[in-house]
């Protein structure tokens, strides 16, 4: 009611300057402290707060640098080890292709040296069944001989006669197909 | 909304000056406070003087730069002591400003934040130190006992113009901030212009009403200094009177009976350092923050 009052009678400025006098406020002290705490706080962020603000950012793009790098190292660490992968990958793909190559080519060897033995077995058999036909063609010409010749002495001996040279022939003949 | 704004500001202008009334009937009926309310000139220099609130300020912030000098003095990339110390405060405020504000306001408006922050707080703080209040010039009373008239040292936010300088500073770089980011006529639009998404006649109604609105919201802007600088004054200054009234209460216990006030005043310190620099940082954000359809013509 006293501030309606006031108002309306048109105290509201004696009002505002008893307001201001009570509480120790006048335009050239307050004029005072905004000076004053102008240059304060001029001061302060040229003194207090810059220096540890370059660090805070100095700081912060290092960090930010370390996770860029620290990120860049992981792609790199990735990529390095998928490349190291797919090396191996194909190292082993490569030694398994020259194992099966080696295998196959041994199998290969190894049925080509049988197949030769195999053949030179078989030559070396035929050989020496060639050799022991001859052989035994030649023994059984060499015992017709000597059996028609004992049948002849042995004959010329238990008959007592000479035998002429046709008897002989006759005898040895009968000998041999006797033999045969 | 619109009446709950109306009568919460009329509330507000009206409680404000119900305040000031009982404040000058009451100290205008010859009581003398325990704190005088006037701080006491030290030096007189034409029309300036300085003051012993001023002389706080002065000495704090003495006190802020030697102390971020010595910190800073010799840099580490692994901080330890007083530059640890000195970067966790300065860098804590500016992440829970950015949070608050942006990162591109904040990049701005820092310097002037962590200054109301910071030097609120300790100017606050140093109003504790046994010695501010009692230690100056005086007279001896009829019964002996030696009254200080003119303390040398005095709560620098004990001090009305002290808080006025400082809304008014900020008052002043608000209208710059908000120009920058606006422009003048996305500022006055942003005062005066209709918000939301309406068409035909009902936008028509929109902006005599939004316009109309634009008046009390420069009204509630006016005030805004005075009551930021009323609360902070109000606050500190009551502090000081509890502490004066708890210590001459019962003169054989003047050095116990303060003691859970003193804690109390040391919360307070960083509740109102807190309270003044998140309203004008919140101030800031409200006129800088563009709305959708209101940002500036670049």
């Amino acid at each position: 009611m006293n501030v309606m009052i006031a108002v309306t009678n048109g105290g509201f400025t004696d009002m505002l300057h008893d307001v201001a006098d009570t509480f120790g406020w006048n335009p050239w002290l307050f004029l005072s402290q905004v000076i004053s705490f102008a240059i304060v706080a001029f001061l302060l962020r040229r003194f207090a707060y810059k220096p540890i603000l370059g660090v805070l950012e100095e700081r912060r793009q290092r960090i930010a640098e370390g996770l860029l790098n620290a990120e860049k190292i992981k792609k790199q660490l990735a990529e390095a080890e998928q490349r190291h992968a797919d090396i191996l990958a194909k190292a082993n793909a490569e030694a398994q292709k020259m194992i099966d190559e080696a295998r196959e080519s041994s199998a290969h060897l190894a049925e080509r040296k049988q197949q030769e033995a195999i053949a030179a077995a078989e030559q070396i058999i035929t050989k020496a069944r060639e050799t022991g036909a001859i052989e035994h063609e030649r023994t059984m010409e060499s015992l017709k001989r000597e059996l028609g010749r004992l049948v002849v002495e042995t004959t010329a001996k238990v008959t007592g006669k000479v035998l002429t040279s046709e008897d002989q022939r006759r005898l040895q003949e009968e000998t041999a197909r006797q033999l045969a | 909304m619109q009446y709950c704004f109306f009568s919460r500001l009329s509330l507000s202008i009206f409680a404000l000056f119900c305040g000031c009334v009982f404040v000058t009937s009451a100290f205008g009926a010859e009581v003398e406070p325990a704190v005088p309310l006037k701080p006491a000139e030290l030096v007189r220099i034409g029309k300036f003087a300085i003051t012993n609130s001023m002389l706080v300020t002065w000495i704090v912030a003495a006190a802020i730069i030697v102390f971020a000098q010595l910190a800073t003095r010799k840099i580490k990339a692994v901080p330890s002591g007083a530059q640890n110390f000195w970067e966790w405060l300065v860098e804590s405020l500016y992440n829970f400003l950015e949070s608050i504000i942006g990162r591109d306001l904040v990049r701005k408006t820092f310097w002037f934040f962590a200054t109301i922050f910071i030097f609120i707080l300790f100017v606050n703080w140093f109003g504790l130190i046994p010695g501010v209040g009692t230690i100056g010039w005086g007279h001896y009373n009829a019964s002996g006992v030696f009254h200080v008239d003119r303390p040398l040292l005095r709560g620098g936010n004990a001090d009305l113009n002290m808080t006025t300088a400082m809304a008014a500073i900020f008052f002043l770089l608000w209208i710059i901030w908000a120009i920058q980011a606006n422009g003048v006529g996305g500022f006055l639009l942003h005062i005066f212009g209709p918000k939301g998404e309406t068409s035909g006649f009902l936008k028509v109604i929109m902006i005599v009403i939004f316009f109309m609105v634009g008046w009390l919201e420069v009204i509630s802007i006016l005030f805004r200094p005075i009551s930021l600088s009323f609360r902070l004054f109000g606050n500190i200054y009551a502090g000081e009177s509890i502490l004066e009234a708890m210590s001459t209460m019962v003169p054989a216990l003047s050095w116990l009976i303060p003691i859970p006030f003193y804690f109390m005043e040391v919360l307070v310190g960083v509740v109102q350092a807190l309270v003044f620099m998140l309203l004008t940082a919140v101030f800031t954000l409200l006129i800088a923050q563009h709305q959708p359809g209101h940002e500036p013509q670049l």
